[in-house]
C-alpha cells in the first residue's frame, strides 16, 4: 500500500473548490489534509477549524513545519504563481486552480519552476474526468470521427458572486479577467484534450450584457487549430436566477467521417416543487467529477508521474495563452496568433 | 382568387406549390423551368399548366409569383416581375451578390409588385414561439443568442450548383442566412461586426463555418451551420437565447412529439413542424397581395440577412473581423 500523501490547502479565496477538493481528500484513500494557509486569517482560520487541521498564516512555515507531499492551490489567481513556485521550491507536488494564472508569463514561469523543482504541477481541469469526455477522446484516437474539423462547445454558468463566490473573481486584477478566462480554459482544454489539436489563431467578442460586473460576464471565442480545424466557445456567466440548471457543459464534434454531440447537464432529474426558492429545477446525478481529479492527482503523486488523464502545467499554461490572445482579439479587433512557449 | 405562377420548379418549389394549392385564396396556374421535365412533374401534381420561359409567365394573367431558382438568377427574375406588376415572393437568399440585393430593394421600392423574401423560420411555429416569448418580455432584454442548424450536403440542387461556392455560397450564404435573419428579426437591433471560422472539403468548398455577430446594442449571436454531416444526422436545429430575466432554448429532438421504430432498423420521428411554416409563410404573402399591405419580410431585410453572410464569408476569406459598414460601402462603390 502506497504512503497517503500528506496534503496541505494553500490558499482557499476559492472557498467553494477548497472544500470541494478538502472533502475530497477526506473521502478518498489516497490522501489526507494536514494544514491550511491563506493571507486571511478570517477565511483559512475558519475553514481549518471546519477541516479539523492548523492553520498557518505564512505559507513558508506550513510547508516546513508540516513537510507535505502535496499541495492543492486554491488561491485567487494573481497568487497562484507566489505559492506554487514558493511549493515547487519545497520539493512538494501541486495541484493548482484553474485558471493557472492570469497571464501566459505567470504561467510559463510556474511550469519552469515545478519543471526545475522536478515536483508535478496539475491544472484543476475537472471536465477531463467526465467519463463521456474520456470515451469521446477514445472515440476520436480510434478514428471513428476521422479528422477533427469543427468542435462547439460551451461551459456556462451564474455569475460568480457574493455572498456564495468571493469578490476578487469578478476583479480584473485578482482574476486575471471574467469569464471569458474563468470558463473558456475549461472548454478550451476539453478540445485540446478530446482531438489532441493546439489552437493557432483566435478571435473573440465580449460584453458585460447580463449584470454589472467590473470584468466581462459574456464571450464568444472563435479559435483555429493547427490542422485547420475551427472551433467556437461560449464561457459565458448567462445563466440567470431562474434557470432550473446551475451550469452546463457541452460540445460538438464533426470529423470528416461523422459527427458527435455530448451534453453533461442530461445528467439529471428534472424536479417540479416549491424547493429552495425554485419551483422547477434540474437535479444533476452526474459523476463527482472534483474527486476522481483530487484521486487522480493523488495517485499521481504515489506513482511519481502525471498519470492520464490528469492536466498538466503545460495543459494550464496553453488554456491561459489563449484566453490572453483572446482578450487581445475582443481589444483590438482582429483574428489574433495564439503564442505558444515551447519551454512550457 | 389569387392566380399564381412560380419560377424554377425544384426542390423548394414544391413547398411553394404544396402552400399554395392547401390556401383557399390561391390557384397554382403556371410553372416554369429550363428543365421541362421539372416543371411537368410539378405541374401535373398541382394541376398546372407550363410555360416554356419564365418571360411567358410574367406576361401571363398571374397575380403573383414564387421565385425558386438558383440564388444568382433571383435578381434579373424578380426585378423584371415586380416591374411588369406581380408580387413576388422570392426564395431567400434575396441575391448572391450585394449589388443584386440593392437593385433588388430599388426595384421593390419603384414597384408597381410587392417584394416578399422567403425567410421562412419566422413563419415556423417553434421559431415564431420563441419570438413571442422574447417579445412578451418573458426573458427580459435578449443579450446572447445562438443558433445551430447543421445536416448533410443537400442532395437535390440542380447540376449541383450548391457545391458551386461561386453561385450558392456554400452554407453560409445558403443556410446559416436563416439564422442571421431570424436572430437579427428577434433582437431588434442593428448587426455591427462579424467574424467567422471554417472549414473546407478536399474541392474548396466551405460546407462548415461558425460565425459570431455583435449587434450595436452589445447583444450578440453565434451560429453554426454546416452540409457536412454524416447522411444519419438529418437536419438538426438548435437554437438558444439568453436575456437578463432568463433564457429559452428548443431543439429539434426535443420538439419531436414522438417516434416510431420498425424491424428494418430505421426510425421515424413524428416532427409536426413538417410544412407548417410555408403555409404560413404564403398565407402571410397572400394576405399582404390581397390587402394591399407591405410585405411581411421586405427585400431591405433580405439585404440585411445577406450582409450578415457576406461578411461572415468575407472573414473567412481575409481572416479578419468584418464591419457591415465595410461590406455595405464596398457594395456601393
Amino acid at each position: 500500500m502506497p504512503a497517503t500523501v500528506d496534503t496541505v490547502l494553500l490558499g482557499c479565496a476559492h472557498a467553494l473548490h477548497a472544500r470541494s477538493y478538502a472533502g475530497a481528500l477526506e473521502a478518498g484513500r489516497s490522501g489526507r489534509l494536514v494544514g491550511v494557509y491563506d493571507e486571511s486569517a478570517e477565511l483559512g482560520g475558519r475553514l481549518a477549524v471546519e477541516l479539523g487541521v492548523d492553520y498557518y498564516r505564512d505559507p513558508q512555515h506550513l510547508l516546513e513545519s508540516l513537510r507535505p507531499a502535496a499541495a492543492i492551490v486554491c488561491s485567487s489567481t494573481s497568487e497562484h504563481r507566489g505559492l506554487v513556485t514558493m511549493a515547487a521550491a519545497h520539493g512538494v507536488h501541486i495541484l493548482c486552480e484553474k485558471p493557472l494564472a492570469s497571464s501566459p508569463r505567470d504561467a510559463s514561469a510556474m511550469v519552469r519552476a515545478c519543471g526545475d523543482a522536478g515536483v508535478q504541477l496539475h491544472t484543476a481541469f475537472v471536465s477531463r474526468f467526465y467519463p463521456v469526455l474520456q470515451e469521446v477522446r477514445a472515440v476520436i484516437t480510434g478514428g471513428e470521427l476521422g479528422q477533427v474539423r469543427g468542435m462547439v462547445g460551451g461551459n456556462r454558468g451564474r455569475p460568480p458572486l457574493p455572498p456564495r463566490y468571493p469578490r476578487w473573481i469578478t476583479e480584473a486584477e485578482r482574476a486575471g479577467g471574467g469569464a471569458l478566462i474563468d470558463h473558456s480554459v475549461h472548454v478550451l482544454d476539453a478540445m485540446r484534450f478530446v482531438s489532441g489539436l493546439e489552437a493557432s489563431e483566435v478571435a473573440a467578442e465580449i460584453g458585460t450584457l447580463f449584470g454589472d460586473t467590473e470584468v466581462e460576464d459574456s464571450a464568444l471565442v472563435s479559435v483555429v487549430f493547427d490542422s485547420g480545424a475551427v472551433a467556437s466557445i461560449d464561457p459565458s456567466w448567462s445563466v440567470m436566477p431562474e434557470s432550473p440548471w446551475d451550469y452546463d457543459f457541452y460540445l460538438r464534434v464533426l470529423g470528416t467521417e461523422g459527427s458527435l454531440s455530448i451534453a453533461t447537464g442530461r445528467e439529471s432529474v428534472s424536479v417540479s416543487g416549491q424547493y429552495d426558492g425554485r419551483s422547477f429545477v434540474h437535479v444533476p446525478f452526474e459523476p463527482d467529477i472534483d474527486q476522481t481529479m483530487v484521486d487522480a492527482f493523488l495517485r499521481s503523486v504515489q506513482e511519481g508521474h502525471v498519470l492520464d488523464p490528469c492536466a498538466s502545467g503545460e495543459d494550464g499554461l496553453r488554456a491561459v495563452e489563449l484566453a490572453t490572445a483572446a482578450y487581445e482579439s475582443a481589444a483590438t479587433g482582429q483574428f489574433v496568433p495564439v503564442p505558444r512557449d515551447r519551454d512550457g | 382568387m389569387v392566380k399564381v405562377g412560380i419560377i424554377g420548379a425544384g426542390y423548394i418549389a414544391a413547398s411553394h406549390a404544396d402552400a399554395y394549392d392547401t390556401h383557399p385564396d390561391a390557384e397554382l396556374v403556371y410553372v416554369t423551368d429550363p428543365r421541362p421535365e421539372k416543371s411537368e412533374a410539378l405541374a401535373r401534381r398541382y394541376g398546372a399548366t407550363v410555360v416554356e420561359h419564365s418571360d411567358e409567365l410574367l406576361a401571363s394573367d398571374v397575380d403573383v409569383v414564387s421565385v425558386c431558382t438558383p440564388s444568382p438568377t433571383h435578381a434579373a427574375l424578380t426585378i423584371a416581375a415586380v416591374a411588369a406588376g406581380k408580387h413576388v415572393l422570392c426564395e431567400k437568399p434575396l441575391a448572391r451578390s450585394l449589388a443584386d440585393a440593392e437593385r433588388m430593394v430599388e426595384a421593390a421600392r419603384r414597384g408597381p409588385g410587392m417584394l416578399m423574401v422567403g425567410h421562412v423560420s419566422r413563419f415556423e411555429p417553434d421559431h415564431r414561439a420563441a419570438r413571442d416569448a422574447v417579445m412578451s418580455g418573458r426573458i427580459g432584454a435578449l443579450r446572447m443568442m445562438s443558433q445551430s442548424i447543421t445536416s448533410g450536403f443537400p442532395t437535390w440542387s440542380q447540376d449541383g450548383w450548391f457545391a458551386d461556392p461561386e453561385r450558392s455560397g456554400g452554407p453560409l450564404v445558403d443556410l446559416a442566412i436563416h439564422s442571421f435573419d431570424y436572430l437579427t428579426w428577434v433582437c431588434d437591433a442593428v448587426p455591427e461586426q462579424v467574424h467567422a471560422v471554417g472549414s473546407s472539403r478536399p474541392d474548396g468548398l466551405t460546407d462548415y463555418a461558425v460565425a459570431t455577430v455583435r449587434y450595436d446594442n452589445g447583444a450578440l449571436a453565434v451560429v453554426e451551420t454546416s452540409w457536412a454531416h454524416p447522411p444519419g444526422h438529418g437536419l438538426v436545429v438548435t437554437t438558444e437565447l439568453a436575456g437578463t430575466e432568463g433564457r429559452l432554448a428548443w431543439d429539434s429532438a426535443g420538439t419531436s412529439v414522438g417516434a416510431m421504430n420498425t424491424s428494418s432498423g430505421a426510425t421515424r420521428h413524428f416532427s409536426q413542424l413538417g410544412s407548417r411554416g410555408f403555409h404560413r409563410q404564403i398565407a402571410a404573402f397572400l394576405e399582404a397581395v390581397m390587402t394591399g399591405g407591405p410585405p411581411p419580410v421586405s427585400a431591405q431585410e433580405g439585404l440585411l440577412a445577406l450582409q450578415i453572410s457576406l461578411a461572415a464569408v468575407e472573414s473567412l476569406r481575409t481572416r479578419s473581423v468584418v464591419r457591415l459598414s465595410d461590406i455595405a460601402a464596398r457594395a456601393d462603390s
